[in-house]
């Protein structure tokens, strides 16, 4: 038999029933004798939501039945098999109302049967705006009593109203599990004929809240299908008349998910054998999104706590990637790949680090949806600074494989382990990015040997990708720049200009990570800058930027330029990864990155040049930077370019050499410009360097001076 | 339902009666008054029965003259005017493929043409058991490229694609030995076979028609399209807008027509340069803006969004807007009718390919080497050509509607995976839409291809059979010249799934996909066996088996002749609103409509009744349902 003829065929079962039970009916009391369901203004609310017409007596029920029949066509079309679905579900309320007749009471304790209005009302107004996420109808026996309840608690604990038809009342019985309206949880009645009683709920929606007129049975379809947001859990094993009310559900929109072996239509007929899926299946079919709101870990999570600081002395532990290797990365995978909120932790815990230790951290927080885009890993990524530090007693600095965490002894005290970073991650991904994460789950590690892998085989080499993508990008070539204010928390006043050739001077916001927050949060912290009006050329300036810094920084700045350091050069906050300063002696710039600890031939270590150069304030002579913009054709280049970087630590040099190399060779013919540029190995004081810049003829000695 | 509302025939008609109009001013021809010249046609040729392959004849066959001079009845003739016909629309696909292979030969990291879908190349390679490990992308594309070469003049062995098929097809061709060798070879042995004093049995005049169509469709055809992906990148559903009114009255307004993307990938390219923008102004045009004719057209809607200013018998349309500043033409389907048009008006007609030159046309030679060169040349004469434009004679039809293009295979997979259930589904298949089938939501598939031909009113069988289908929820896959009758008309705007059954309009809201799928020009109904193949692999049926059925209800060119035989030869039923010149010969019609599914599981019909036409399709899909008990 095909789906269609099972359909037609329970429609048919079920439309006998009726139509003896009405005759039987008509037989006993007369056409004229009065049928009514109790508590409503809407009659037979489903016959009346899909045809219009109300129902009082006898003799209007069999003449309703004639236009249910009218319904049963039988083409081979899955109009017809819908229509037989709402044929069968009509039936089934015409089955339901005689059973009130002459004010009976058909359903008793833990049963509620027919619900008012009152209900729709109270339950009505939550589930159309959302606060109830989504509404189950549990139909039949699970395989076991354990498992129906286990089903049953697990929509509840995600707010998602409840109504249980047939087996599954008796099995909530049997284990003693508490039903009731109260805890939104409503067994209907254990004839299959009760779950009319939920559909009347959703049509009793439409006419209520969705200003759908009775007799509008298309407006009424739409209605429930876009914005009831039901589903049904059949279990095994499905008779014809299961299936023709089944069908009536999909015809509404409801997807059906069953364990038994049958047809399956994509997001509508799904069998799912394994019942402790159940949830996750009928929650992914309807689209149902839960929001998180409670975090499990056992310190506070609020803003209150983005700024605290961890001084070593309260320090558990510290994971700093500096020292050891250490990274944060956001992965997008199949869905399939995925187990929605499962942690692990890899390697010891913190309970197994000595205290004040420096330790490797690396999490992965891999992601899935099916409007994902692999553009917006870094996006999410960059949000971690923000998350984690949100956690009382946590403090998170830097990004990418340059990070630092500090746990408190206090936080630790109160239970703070590494899986709770895991929670904090998949909460905040989860509910923040809900329009493009479906799945989540995250893999912490603090094994040494793992971190170390990840970093380099796996961040890494999607950093450099990240970081490729952009090289093909120009400052001409566009038609915007962003805007970015990720770090005002910090520093109130700063505002990054970031351009295809000028990342954010954390070396984390590229261009193009700029833009897709900007998609995915158009009143995000990154804003679309144009750039029509400018002001000149040579060092970058623009009034269009300079309205938007001005706006952004909330009058702080007045102007910048984007590529120089001495005229009105961009400010920095405190995240950046390198700083450049002016060597008057050799008429260039050294350069400092923030994992540099030694001295630089300034007379300054990296955080005596941070002190003076963060915060927000312009620093003529003094630029924070990424350390991708070294090898820019836009770095410094007012000042006429990379040509004037005359030291960098050694380790910041064999990052940049090939790209560096390759941009002096094209602005300026130079080949292997790197050896030319001194380090800590050749000199820490401003004489030594002079002597061995002499010694390779290099070119900013013969550059116009600085100042 | 909102605004939305399908286009009709009869306002296309008014348009063109317009059009014609400014023609009439200019003393411009039309192919509708052509078509009244050469009414009636010749009746010997519409029946295939003419024969001049000797210099004996020509010979025409009759009730009293029932044998030509060499003795070879009317089925010999008929057949082998069939053969000879099928031989001229593989060789021309196969040809447009070759081209392609050349144009990847020539990619280079710096352009002009790059490879921009590695992974394709390397999944292509794979298949082919070429070493990728290590390899320079483009060390590999220029390797495969010549692979691809290869195949047309393989010596021994049969075409790689064939692989792709389920393995009961390929047992189908070894059995009946029509599984495609060499490309040209298949060609060459066609005009062999029907060289004077060769074959005159049908079936073997026959069988070659459905190997040299394979050639073509698992060959040529599957070349040109899978390595135009690889360098224009694989076509992902993306918007545009068709008909004439896409074309702006105040822009320079270039129209490309043909078949070969790779002349107008470049001049899109060039179109959309700020410094030719900035030109254009300077010349009092407030922009540039580039459409499409044909399939042509096609390519670059799905790779780029271009918008379609029409399909074959809208051609010389474009010229009489009075609005085109160029129209920009590579091969196959241009009439030459736009020559002497195009001089009625201000429009350049610039003919671009060796393969096809023109009188009265400007001829610009386009090489894969100056592709850039050559692209910005011609851009940038049309925009001189803007100032020429007489305004008096302008006139755009204001009718154009959207539609959501760009449904390759692996957007369609994409596509299917968007609803599958990650708890109990896998991704990366066609199962979702098998599951469509067999549950009965959807009834079946219809590809419906192929040109526009006088003979039919034109769009109207096209326009009309997929409105009969999607309402019996029967899907639709589109390619060439029916797609953008579709297009047109509006079947291909998402909102268009109000007009079908129940089913197919929750597949559609569900996938959120319009209810007639752009899967690209005539070489890409290649496009459509793989995925028949792909259908047959996943649902564990034979290709014969599913109820999916191939339809060209307006054919006019050799090419489509080529493709029903390889679809036919694939195994689906093939359903054709215009006769192939076989009415002359019983013995050849039966073969054709009847006789060839003892060796390939399919046959055609061919039916002038759309309406019809589309019954007889719904039917053949219920039998096909019925037959596996679905």
């Amino acid at each position: 038999m095909t789906l269609f003829d099972v359909v037609f065929s329970g429609n048919d079962t079920v439309y006998g029933l009726t139509e003896g039970a009405i005759n039987g009916a008509i037989e006993k009391h007369g056409a004229d004798k009065a049928i009514a369901f109790p508590n409503t203004a809407y009659s037979l609310p489903c016959y009346y939501g899909v045809t219009g017409t109300k129902v009082a007596t006898l003799g209007e029920l069999k003449d309703a039945l004639g236009v249910v029949k009218s319904l049963m066509t039988r083409e081979k079309r899955l109009n017809d098999a819908f229509m037989s679905g709402v044929a069968t579900a009509l039936c089934a309320e015409f089955i339901e109302v005689l059973k009130y007749m002459d004010g009976a009471v058909p359903y008793e304790e833990p049963c509620y049967g027919h619900l008012a209005d009152a209900v729709i009302r109270e339950l009505g107004v939550p589930l159309v705006t959302g606060d109830i996420p989504g509404v189950a109808v549990i139909l039949g026996s699970a395989p076991t009593a354990q498992e129906g309840v286990e089903l049953v608690k697990s929509y509840q604990a995600q707010g998602i109203l409840v109504t249980l038809v047939g087996g599954i009342i008796d099995q909530c019985e049997e284990m003693g599990y508490k039903t009731g309206a109260n805890v939104r949880v409503i067994p209907l009645g254990k004839d299959v004929t009760s779950v009319i009683h939920v559909v009347s709920v959703a049509v009793r929606a439409a006419l209520i809240f969705g200003n759908i007129q009775p007799g509008d049975a298309a407006g009424l379809m739409k209605y429930t299908f876009e914005r009831v947001p039901a589903f049904v859990n059949a279990f095994a094993p499905l008779d014809p008349v299961i299936v023709a009310c089944g069908a009536g559900a999909i015809a509404l929109g409801f997807p059906v998910i069953t364990n038994e072996e049958t047809f399956r239509v994509p997001k509508s007929l799904i069998v799912q054998k394994d019942v402790s899926k159940f949830n996750a299946t009928s929650l992914e079919a309807r689209d149902i999104k839960i929001k998180i709101t409670n975090i499990d870990i056992p310190v506070a999570f609020a803003s209150a706590f983005e700024g605290e600081i961890i001084r070593r002395g309260d320090m558990q532990v510290e994971f700093d990637g500096s020292r050891v290797d250490c990274c944060e990365l956001v992965h997008a995978k199949e869905a399939s790949e995925i187990e929605d909120h499962k942690i692990e932790v890899i390697g010891p815990d913190i309970d197994e680090m000595e205290v004040g230790s420096k330790n490797s951290i690396a999490y992965v927080v891999e992601v899935a949806g099916k409007n994902m885009q692999a553009d917006f890993e870094p996006v999410f990524e960059r949000k971690f600074h923000s998350y984690l530090n949100c956690i009382e007693g946590v403090m998170h600095t830097g990004q990418r494989d340059m990070i630092r965490i500090r746990i408190s002894k206090d936080a630790f005290a109160a239970g703070f382990r590494a899986k709770h970073i895991g929670e904090v991650l998949y909460a905040k991904v989860k509910s923040e990015f809900a329009a493009v994460v479906d799945k989540c789950q995250v893999k912490i590690y603090t094994d040494p040997a793992e971190c170390t892998k990840i970093r380099h085989e796996v961040a890494t080499p999607m950093f450099d990708k990240r970081d490729e993508r952009l090289m093909t990008l120009t400052d001409e070539g566009v038609e915007v720049y962003y805007s970015c204010i990720m770090c005002q928390a910090f520093s109130p006043s700063h505002v990054c200009v970031v351009t295809p050739e000028r990342l954010g001077l954390c070396g984390a916001v590229s261009w193009l990570d700029a833009k897709a927050t900007h998609q995915l949060d158009p009143e995000g912290p990154c804003q679309v800058i144009t750039k029509e009006r400018i002001i000149d050329e040579r060092i970058g300036e623009y009034e269009d930027v300079n309205e938007a810094v001005r706006k952004f920084s909330q009058g702080a700045l007045e102007d910048v330029s984007l590529y120089s350091i001495i005229e009105k050069p961009m400010t920095s906050c405190g995240c950046f990864e390198c700083i450049c300063g002016i060597e008057p002696l050799s008429n260039g710039v050294c350069i400092a990155n923030r994992e540099y600890a030694g001295m630089t031939p300034i007379g300054m270590t990296f955080p005596e040049l941070a002190s003076m150069t963060g915060g927000g304030v312009q620093t003529p002579g003094f630029m924070g930077h990424g350390k991708h913009f070294i090898a820019s054709k836009k770095f410094m280049k007012a000042e006429g370019g990379v040509a004037r970087i005359v030291w960098m630590p050694k380790d910041l040099k064999d990052q940049v050499a090939e790209r560096l190399n390759e941009t002096a060779k094209e602005m300026y013919g130079i080949e292997n410009f790197v050896d030319m540029i001194g380090d800590e190995t050749v000199a820490e004081d401003p004489e030594t360097l002079l002597a061995f810049l002499e010694e390779k003829g290099h070119p900013a000695l013969s550059m116009e001076p600085m100042m | 339902m909102g605004n939305f509302k399908l286009t009709t025939v009869e306002e296309f008609e008014a348009a063109t009666e317009r059009l014609l109009e400014t023609g009439k001013k200019v003393g411009a021809d039309g192919w509708q008054y052509r078509v009244a010249n050469q009414t009636p046609h010749c009746k010997f040729g519409e029946q295939g029965v003419c024969c001049r392959i000797c210099s004996m004849g020509p010979c025409r066959i009759t009730p009293k003259a029932p044998r030509g001079i060499c003795g070879c009845d009317v089925h010999g003739i008929v057949a082998r005017n069939y053969l000879k016909f099928t031989a001229g629309g593989s060789a021309t696909h196969s040809d447009h493929g070759r081209e392609i292979c050349h144009t990847l030969y020539n990619a280079k990291p710096e352009g002009p043409y790059k490879v921009k879908d590695p992974e394709k190349l390397i999944r292509i390679a794979k298949e082919w058991g070429v070493e990728t490990e290590g390899k320079d992308i483009y060390d590999l594309a220029h390797e495969m490229a010549v692979r691809g070469l290869e195949e047309y003049g393989k010596v021994f062995g049969h075409q790689n694609f064939l692989k792709r098929a389920p393995q009961h097809t390929q047992e189908i061709w070894e059995r009946e030995e029509i599984a495609p060798r060499a490309i040209d070879r298949e060609v060459s042995c066609s005009l062999h076979m029907t060289h004077m004093g060769c074959s005159s049995k049908p079936e073997a005049l026959i069988r070659q028609s459905l190997r040299s169509g394979l050639s073509d469709g698992w060959g040529g055809s599957m070349a040109g399209t899978e390595f135009s992906d690889v360098l224009f990148g694989t076509p992902k559903p993306i918007e545009t807008e068709a008909n004439l009114g896409v074309m702006e009255k105040e822009n320079v307004n270039i129209v490309v027509h043909g078949h070969d993307p790779s002349l107008s990938e470049m001049i899109c390219e060039y179109a959309d340069d700020p410094e030719m923008i900035a030109y254009a102004k300077s010349k009092g045009a407030k922009g540039i803006t580039v459409s499409g004719v044909c399939c042509t057209s096609n390519e670059v809607a799905m790779r780029r969004g271009i918008p379609m200013a029409g399909n074959f018998l809208q051609q010389e349309n474009v010229v009489l807007t009075g609005a085109c500043e160029a129209i920009v033409v590579d091969v196959q389907c241009i009439f030459p009718a736009l020559g002497p048009l195009s001089k009625c008006f201000h429009t350049k007609f610039i003919t671009t390919s060796p393969i096809a030159q023109m009188p009265d046309s400007e001829f610009i030679r386009f090489n894969a080497k100056t592709a850039d060169e050559n692209a910005k040349a011609i851009v940038k004469m049309a925009i001189d050509n803007f100032e020429n434009r007489n305004p008096d004679l302008v006139y755009i039809p204001d009718l154009k509607q959207k539609a959501t293009v760009g449904y390759s295979v692996e957007a369609i997979v994409k596509t299917l995976d968007g609803v599958t259930n990650s708890q109990v589904d896998e991704t990366g298949t066609t199962k979702p839409l098998i599951e469509c089938i067999t549950s009965g939501v959807i009834r079946g598939a219809v590809a419906m291809v192929g040109c526009n031909n006088p003979k039919i009113r034109p769009d109207h069988a096209h326009i009309e059979l997929m409105k009969k289908l999607i309402a019996n929820d029967i899907i639709i896959v589109a390619s060439g010249c029916s797609a953008q009758a579709a297009a047109k008309a509006g079947l291909m705007d998402k909102a268009a799934k109000d007009l079908c059954g129940a089913g197919l309009k929750r597949v559609c809201e569900l996938a959120d996909i319009p209810p007639v799928l752009h899967m690209g020009s005539c070489v890409d109904i290649s496009r459509m066996m793989v995925l028949v193949a792909e259908l047959a692999k996943d649902s564990g049926l034979n290709i014969s088996q599913l109820p999916v059925v191939g339809c060209a209800p307006e054919w006019m060119s050799e090419k489509a002749v080529s493709i029903g035989n390889y679809v036919v030869a694939t195994g689906l039923d093939t359903f054709l609103g215009v006769d192939p010149y076989v009415s002359g010969s019983t013995e050849v019609a039966e073969l054709l409509t009847g006789g060839i599914r003892e060796w390939v599981e399919a046959a055609y019909t061919v039916e002038k009744d759309i309406d019809k036409l589309g019954d007889a399709m719904i039917a053949r899909i219920e039998e096909k349902r019925e037959a596996i008990g679905i």
